[in-house]
């Protein structure tokens, strides 16, 4: 795919255990999550990152990978690994991400048809609920049964959001739609000019 | 909510307000009054008959007391009320350690628009006037003189008339105590069966003479000589047994001088939710609140030994008063090595008020190195590259 000096990428760390990578061509078709290194298998890139040090899990979607670690180490240091593994990965012959495998076992829920359901309980219960609070809950996506969504109004930078999105939404969503398997707030709390409690003072 | 995650444990939080979600999370979401005692152990005996609780636990000075009488009421008693009203009460707290030889700065109770002139007069100088009910430094103030002194209770006043509860008989009283002279360190500990486990040490770099206490930099491990550190530690383990605690997260401030070290607060509680992100423990991975809610649900504890690295946390010093129109240089900050995130807890929009009106900071910037040094280096560099625009309030 090139030489790997040649290849750009950008990381934006999310936060201590999460960091973006993104990368200037296209690495995977579509998205795959590998949650451990089993799944990482058969996919070079995967199995690369999964063999440093405190690598927990992998999200790739089209040029953006998101590494999740469980190591302490900075960003500006475990970065740098990562760099280098994206680098080589993408430098060899075979394709970086291997084409999902086939479904097997009962039939699984797409994540088109989870992105309705779980629309429907955003606008039919969540967001009535957090609309008390003049927040809004929208829902991004769903990739790999994995819910992502962003948080407006009085929810965004409220210093409660997080038992918000951890004990409401995902409570509910757990109850009503166990096939969800995660969630991942890509709220920019920061941002946020409205919240409806301050955060923690220390 | 993290940890619980991790381990797993079933979370509730309990807040004094009611989450929107808590009629579809019954098992999730409480409110508690947090101004009745005896209204919140009732509300959370009710619960516990629909969804067991195993132990409660308090994450703030207002909840310790509430959480330790939960746990009493419920039959798993951790400590004694009278011990965690200690831990919450400045005057009570200073009485019982002064008592039992815990160095303590000398003191005195005080209480707004009473004896202004004669306590002015008799205060030793310097001294530092600090409010009862208030918390994280709010109205504190130093006074190096009479007129000092007036001008801090006139302002004190002001401070107390607007945010405490008219209907709370201590809520304008205030302690007067010298001034103890020294570095300042924080104790972070964990109680277990009446031993006090050591966590962590933290120096605060940035020297805290007054005339407000506005806390900045956070730095483990310590550097200061082994055997001060034992001494500080010793000094808390002394305050712990004085005041009766015997089980939980303990987060105590104490300053060291030539006489040796002084107790200047002590709670039960871990330090602040924002700030504990900087604790990490054994293989780097567990964080204090998985030790915390291990200790107090009865999991086996894991290593309480704290990683290797150092590390620095920075409360980010309030830039003005006034409304925050902006922020920036925040990617910047992130990007100076050994920083691990910057987080701005403000809101666009928001006023800030600097102490010692104000107690929220605007933010807090985290760094890992390999030396304190580097990591202290590093919140301050990080801190540099920030900006923040405010204009005066109207």
């Amino acid at each position: 795919m090139g030489m790997a000096s040649d290849i750009r990428i950008t990381a934006e760390p999310v936060d201590a255990q999460r960091c973006k990578f993104l990368v200037d061509r296209p690495v995977s078709q579509g998205v795959r999550r590998f949650a451990d290194r089993g799944e990482a298998a058969g996919s070079p890139l995967a199995e690369a990152l999964f063999a440093l040090p405190g690598v927990r899990e992998l999200i790739v979607s089209g040029n953006l990978i998101t590494v999740v670690k469980e190591s302490p180490e900075a960003w500006q240091v475990a970065g740098k690994a990562v760099g280098a593994a994206i680098r080589q990965a993408l430098s060899a012959d075979a394709p970086p991400i291997a084409d999902r495998p086939p479904a097997t076992g009962a039939a699984r829920v797409s994540d088109d048809e989870l992105y309705e359901r779980v629309n429907d309980l955003f606008e039919q219960q969540v967001n009535p609920m957090v609309a008390r609070h003049g927040g809004r809950v929208e829902l991004i996506d769903v990739q790999e049964s994995i819910v992502m969504l962003r948080m407006s109004g009085g929810c965004q930078g409220c210093g409660m959001a997080s038992v918000t999105l951890r004990q409401g939404i995902e409570g509910m969503l757990n109850q009503y739609l166990p096939e969800v398997k995660g969630i991942v707030d890509i709220t920019d709390h920061m941002s946020g000019t409205n919240p409806y409690f301050a955060s923690a003072k220390k | 909510m993290e940890a619980a995650r991790r381990l797993p444990v079933d979370l509730t939080v309990a807040s004094e307000q009611p989450s929107t979600f808590e009629l579809a999370r019954p098992d999730a979401l409480l409110t508690l009054d947090f101004h009745d005692l005896d209204r919140a152990v009732q509300e959370a005996r009710v619960f516990d008959t629909r969804f067991r609780l195993d132990a409660a636990l308090g994450v703030d000075d207002d909840t310790v007391v509430i959480a330790t009488a939960i746990n009493r009421a419920l039959g798993r008693p951790r400590n004694t009320i009278e011990s965690a009203q200690a831990a919450r009460d400045k005057l009570l707290q200073r009485s019982l350690l002064g008592s039992s030889r815990v160095p303590v700065p000398r003191f005195g109770l005080q209480m707004i628009g009473k004896d202004l002139e004669t306590a002015a007069q008799r205060a030793s100088f310097p001294c530092v006037l600090k409010p009862l009910r208030l918390s994280a430094s709010r109205g504190v103030i130093r006074a190096d003189t009479p007129a000092e002194f007036v001008a801090a209770v006139a302002r004190l006043e002001a401070i107390l008339k607007s945010t405490c509860d008219p209907e709370d008989h201590h809520a304008l009283e205030y302690l007067v105590e010298d001034f103890v002279p020294g570095y300042e360190v924080a104790v972070e500990g964990l109680l277990v069966a009446g031993h006090l486990h050591e966590l962590a040490v933290f120096d605060k770099p940035d020297p805290l003479n007054g005339p407000f206490f506005e806390e900045t930099i956070y730095v483990t491990p310590s550097r200061h000589p082994q055997a001060e550190q034992a001494d500080l530690v010793q000094c808390v383990e002394a305050a712990v047994h004085a005041i009766g605690l015997h089980e939980g997260p303990i987060h105590a401030e104490l300053r060291y001088n030539q006489r040796g070290p002084w107790l200047i607060e002590l709670a039960a509680r871990p330090i602040g939710g924002r700030c504990s992100a900087v604790l990490r423990f054994g293989d780097g991975t567990i964080s204090l609140e998985e030790i915390v809610l291990r200790h107090a649900v009865g999991m086996p504890l894991p290593s309480l030994e704290r990683e290797r690295n150092a590390a620095a946390v920075m409360m980010i010093p309030v830039p003005g008063a006034g409304v925050l129109e902006d922020f920036t240089g925040v990617d910047d900050a992130k990007r100076v090595p050994g920083v691990e995130d910057v987080v701005i807890t403000a809101h666009r929009g928001e006023t800030l008020v600097p102490w010692p009106e104000g107690s929220r900071y605007p933010g807090f910037i985290f760094a890992r190195g390999e030396a304190p040094e580097l990591a202290e280096r590093a919140v301050r560099e990080a801190h540099r590259r920030l900006h923040f625009n405010i204009r005066p309030a109207s």
